[in-house]
């Protein structure tokens, strides 16, 4: 089945919108496969099924349609460029005020991965810290709302095809070894890790106040007021100076004021402004 | 960009050829690691290989390890794209100086995440 | 014979039904939900295929994957993303059913402790001649309909 053109600029255009996700020409097939099992569950085939969605365009299946072409970027180190400036630029940062202390007389660093999905990226942030922090110092916390997403967690067993996304091969063979037809994340590593189910909206979790926090690609899915909401709660639980990773393409600019904003490495990063906090 | 996909199988070499096209890829074909080195040593100025493990005549790491013995050919980025996937196995590909192992079977995404982390591909928010 | 794996590590799931999963999933549909087990009375081939990779090392055995040849070929068009209309050869079906035989059989391979090496693939329309005394494990698949079956055979 070949999807109308303006089935696939309806969507494309949909999805770059809420998730900045770019779907180009070439990746109808993408879009058909994702939206089958959603078009079927409604007696439709792709076409009718977007139709009946402009139509109506109910928020909940919006969402429901940019999800099912945007989930499966669970990848590792997504993006990239926030783990290195996690290393090169952050985590000097905050823990400049305490280097000079014998290692046992220094705070833990403590990260909080919001949103966390099944585990990728708070492992990805323990295995770019290992080398520079020992692990004995990493205090990790990382929440998602879904129960079985923190069992997944905290199990920290994955597929082959799982690890084959964006893992660098010697990170795999240091960090994981096999347990049967899945890699299974080293010990050391997920007790640096403590997951726990969390609502966004709700009373911060356990484990702050925290240096550095990752939520990424997760306020594109807000609406305004859900986004200040979620950034004033952050703001909270953030140490002075702390600071804020968000997704590729989002920002706290024209949503919340109390943060500057820190160009590093091709993108940017998000300091909590002193006297800025709750 | 050229890349050199090497596979005993016509079917995974016309898989990752497609796979490796849309990502700007001009691909050359060889059936073992032999073949593959007549190629390079021939003249062709290729920046990635794609090298499956188990090949007759010459196999995915004694290329792997010829390649990195020529000067001539170190700015080649080797990636292993191998059914071969116990944490030994890719011990020992590395250690031999392949840059990038990716476990058969593969989607597209995968490899193109692996040419990313490699800078061979560019990041962008685009499927 | 007991294929000596650790079933522990498994709780509970089938490894050799996710490898093929994983596969089929990856590289032959794209998507998950078109493979599943065989359900009832496992009728016989027709006309059949047979591709298999041998695993040579402190546990020696066969995987070897047999289907129809009409499937084989639908999974060749499947995995290659060939148009109904496109014309496959004989070589073509032959190298494709040979390569999923490969994937499937090196994950099997890295299931067991201290894997060996893992053989060429080889495929031929006779089923290879096997002892039904080493017969380790046999999984009959559905593939859009279609009948596959893997089976595991010790190499004594």
């Amino acid at each position: 089945m070949t999807l109308a053109p303006d089935t696939f600029a309806y969507v494309a255009d949909l999805v770059r919108r809420r998730s900045a996700l770019n779907l180009q020409s070439g990746k109808e097939y993408l879009v058909e496969s994702r939206l089958l099992p959603l078009a079927r569950a409604e007696g439709r085939d792709v076409d009718a099924y977007v139709r009946a969605l402009r139509a109506a365009p109910h928020p909940t299946t919006l969402e429901t349609v940019v999800e099912a072409l945007t989930t499966n970027e669970t990848s590792w180190f997504r993006d990239s460029q926030p783990f290195k400036a996690l290393v090169d630029h952050v985590v000097p940062a905050v823990t400049s005020a305490s280097a000079h202390l014998p290692l046992a007389a220094r705070p833990p660093l403590r990260i909080w991965s919001a949103a966390c999905s099944s585990g990728q990226e708070p492992y990805s942030i323990a295995m770019a810290l290992a080398d520079a922090v020992p692990l004995t110092q990493l205090r990790i916390i990382a929440t998602d709302l879904s129960q079985r997403m923190v069992e997944r967690g905290r199990a920290g067993r994955y597929s082959q095809l799982e690890v084959n996304r964006g893992l660098p091969a010697p990170m795999l063979v240091k960090h994981f070894s096999r347990a049967g037809a899945e890699w299974e994340v080293a010990a050391g590593l997920r007790n640096a890790v403590r997951f726990e189910r969390h609502n966004l909206l709700d009373a911060p979790p356990v484990g702050g106040p925290f240096d550095v926090v990752f939520m990424r690609n997760v306020l594109i899915y807000f609406d305004l007021a859900a986004k200040r909401e979620a950034l004033a709660r952050v703001r909270r639980v953030l140490k002075p100076g702390g600071y804020l990773l968000l997704g590729a393409a989002e920002t706290t600019i024209g949503v919340d004021e109390a943060w500057d904003r820190v160009p590093v490495g091709g993108g940017s990063i998000y300091r909590l402004t002193p006297g800025r906090a709750a | 960009m050229r890349a050199l996909v090497i596979d005993d199988s016509r079917t995974m070499r016309r898989i990752i050829a497609g796979v490796l096209r849309p990502l700007g890829f001009e691909t050359v074909e060889a059936g073992d690691g032999r073949e593959a080195l007549d190629l390079l040593e021939a003249g062709a100025d290729v920046d990635l290989a794609c090298i499956d493990w188990n090949m007759p005549v010459m196999n995915g790491l004694e290329f792997v390890s010829a390649v990195r013995d020529n000067r001539d050919w170190r700015d080649v980025t080797l990636m292993m794209v191998t059914t071969e996937s116990e944490h030994s196995q890719i011990v020992r590909a590395l250690a031999a100086g392949a840059h990038e192992y990716v476990i058969k079977p593969f989607t597209a995404d995968a490899i193109r995440d692996k040419l990313q982390l490699l800078g061979l591909v560019p990041f962008e928010e685009s499927v | 014979m007991k294929l000596d794996l650790d079933y522990a590590v498994f709780a509970g799931t089938d490894p050799i039904y996710e490898i093929a999963d994983e596969v089929f999933t990856a590289m032959i549909d794209g998507e998950q939900g078109l493979l599943s087990l065989w359900e009832g009375e496992v009728p016989p081939f027709a006309r059949q295929m047979h591709a298999w990779v041998d695993v040579h090392g402190a546990i020696s055995g066969r995987v070897l994957l047999s289907t129809e040849q009409a499937t084989a070929e639908h999974l060749t068009r499947a995995l290659l993303g060939m148009t109904p209309d496109e014309p496959v050869a004989d070589g073509d079906i032959v190298d494709a059913l040979g390569e999923v035989a490969n994937v499937v059989g090196g994950n099997v391979k890295a299931l067991v402790p201290d894997p060996g090496a893992l053989s060429l693939p080889q495929v031929t329309h006779e089923r290879p001649p096997t002892d039904p005394e080493s017969l380790l494990y046999e999984l009959a698949l559905c593939w859009r309909g279609q009948l596959l079956v893997i089976t595991l055979w010790s190499l004594a």
